[in-house]
């Protein structure tokens, strides 16, 4: 296998995964709903209800094609084909394993281990409100145009805060390279805690936590969508595939953002105080570290869900005045806090 | 082959597999048009007026803060990367740093007296 193949199969198959992650993502997010409202939830179509993504994505395929008349008919496809490309292309810097030995051949289990991979997932991640402000306008509906320059506010505010908590994160590494940032998380940290990002930055993990939050539409933020004020906001007007792929797009961005918390906060592929690589054979260990930092995702996956029936939806300029007078200079004090103890420490 | 070819083909194969979606459901679907069916959605009563038409929008200020912040961050970027070397060095580099954000913090505070970021 030469360089070429084992890249093809590596995008391929991450590419797979996310989407698979997004569709079961859909089934964890009606079930997790109902088990926190005291309902039963999608429990026809499959043990469990297990293959309602699978409905849903069959209906989806099935449904009719078709823009308003007043819709701008470039535009209102553009909208969620862009929206959807950026969620799945911020992943392919991201690792999901350490590494796997297979006919004395290591493969790293990340798609592209780039040196600037932090500031991949910025660039591409602030992408995003193309896709909400050129559907929104190209709906030609007033509550798409609305929810769209909402998601452009929104999302604008809240890129700071985030670049910022990130910045932190930077000066405690001294890399942008994800791959590296998790390879330093091995071991221990003060002697007694695991050495992971979220002992080294607490503050900037609490920052980094809302704004991904916020980023990602989900409630207590999702004012873009707030249908008790704009209807759906940005994908009113939308239909059949075009919604689906808004719809797969956020998840796809809950699971990018799931795996970047756990691999600048907690510790990546990394088991605390068990070093698991001189345990199991290469070929085992590879496995596992892909298993942990799954599971380590997924719970990340569960508490957007959880979050969603806790906390009720913000009001919009309480929103903006949380992104800008808190999140911004918590996140700048966090800066201030990290130079200065690296400063006595080093 | 660095990594960015990768990114590259990441990026072609999600463009290519959204395309298929697409043009799939367009295939599969049955396309049955109706002047009621093609109307905006305005909550039930007749369109008024297109929402295309100039209206004010007072996000302004919020962008350009988000253009400065956005800059300020970038800008610090590359200081963040080399600053345990720099560190190594003495107290310098926290002090400029210090300054450099503090005068960006001013200017914050200022424009969240003016009440720059408060209307919607």
């Amino acid at each position: 296998m030469n360089e070429w193949t084992i890249a093809i199969i590596k995008v391929v198959f991450i590419w797979s995964w996310t989407l698979l992650i997004a569709t079961i993502m859909t089934w964890v997010e009606r079930r997790g709903s109902a088990l926190i409202q005291d309902r039963l939830g999608p429990n026809i179509a499959g043990p469990f209800g297990l293959f309602q993504p699978l409905a849903d994505g069959i209906k989806l395929f099935t449904k009719e094609e078709f823009a308003p008349k007043h819709a701008h008919k470039i535009l209102f496809t553009l909208g969620p084909v862009l929206f959807a490309i950026q969620a799945f292309s911020a992943y392919a810097v991201i690792p999901f394993g350490d590494k796997i030995v297979i006919n004395a051949k290591e493969i790293v289990l990340q798609v592209a281990d780039v040196n600037i991979g932090f500031l991949f997932v910025l660039a591409v991640g602030s992408l995003a409100v193309y896709g909400f402000v050129v559907g929104g306008w190209g709906s030609n509906n007033k509550y798409s145009l609305l929810g769209g320059l909402r998601a452009t506010a929104q999302l604008l505010s809240y890129e700071v805060p985030l670049g910022l908590a990130m910045l932190a994160v930077c000066m405690t590494y001294g890399s942008f390279s994800l791959r590296e940032i998790s390879l330093d998380q091995a071991g221990t940290f003060l002697g007694f805690l695991p050495n992971w990002g979220i002992f080294k930055q607490p503050l900037g993990f609490l920052v980094f936590i809302v704004a991904a939050y916020a980023e990602a539409n989900r409630v207590p933020f999702d004012l873009p969508e707030a249908e008790s004020e704009l209807v759906a906001g940005y994908h009113t007007e939308y239909g059949g595939m075009r919604l689906g792929l808004y719809l797969f797009g956020e998840y796809v961005n809950l699971y990018t953002l799931s795996a970047l918390m756990v691999t600048i906060y907690f510790g990546a592929w990394h088991i605390p105080y068990v070093d698991m690589s001189s345990y199991l054979g290469p070929l085992a260990y590879g496995i596992v570290s892909f298993l942990v930092f799954f599971l380590k995702c997924a719970f990340f996956l569960w508490l957007f869900v959880w979050v969603r029936w806790t906390i009720p939806r913000f009001r919009f300029d309480q929103l903006m005045g949380l992104g800008w007078k808190s999140l911004i200079p918590l996140g700048l004090l966090n800066l201030f806090v990290t130079a200065f103890l690296i400063q006595i420490t080093v | 082959m660095n990594g960015f070819e990768t990114i590259f083909l990441y990026v072609g194969m999600s463009f290519l597999a959204i395309s298929a979606m697409l043009i799939i459901s367009a295939l599969l679907g049955p396309l049955r048009p109706e002047p009621k069916k093609l109307e905006t959605y305005e909550c039930g009563v007749p369109l008024l007026d297109p929402a295309h038409k100039r209206f004010s929008l007072r996000y302004y200020v919020v962008a350009v803060l988000f253009l400065i912040f956005d800059i300020e961050t970038i800008l610090l970027y590359p200081v963040a990367i080399r600053y345990q070397v720099f560190a190594r060095q003495g107290w310098a580099i926290f002090f400029e740093v210090f300054i450099f954000v503090a005068i960006l913090l001013v200017g914050l505070f200022y424009a969240i007296i003016k009440r720059g970021i408060e209307r919607e």
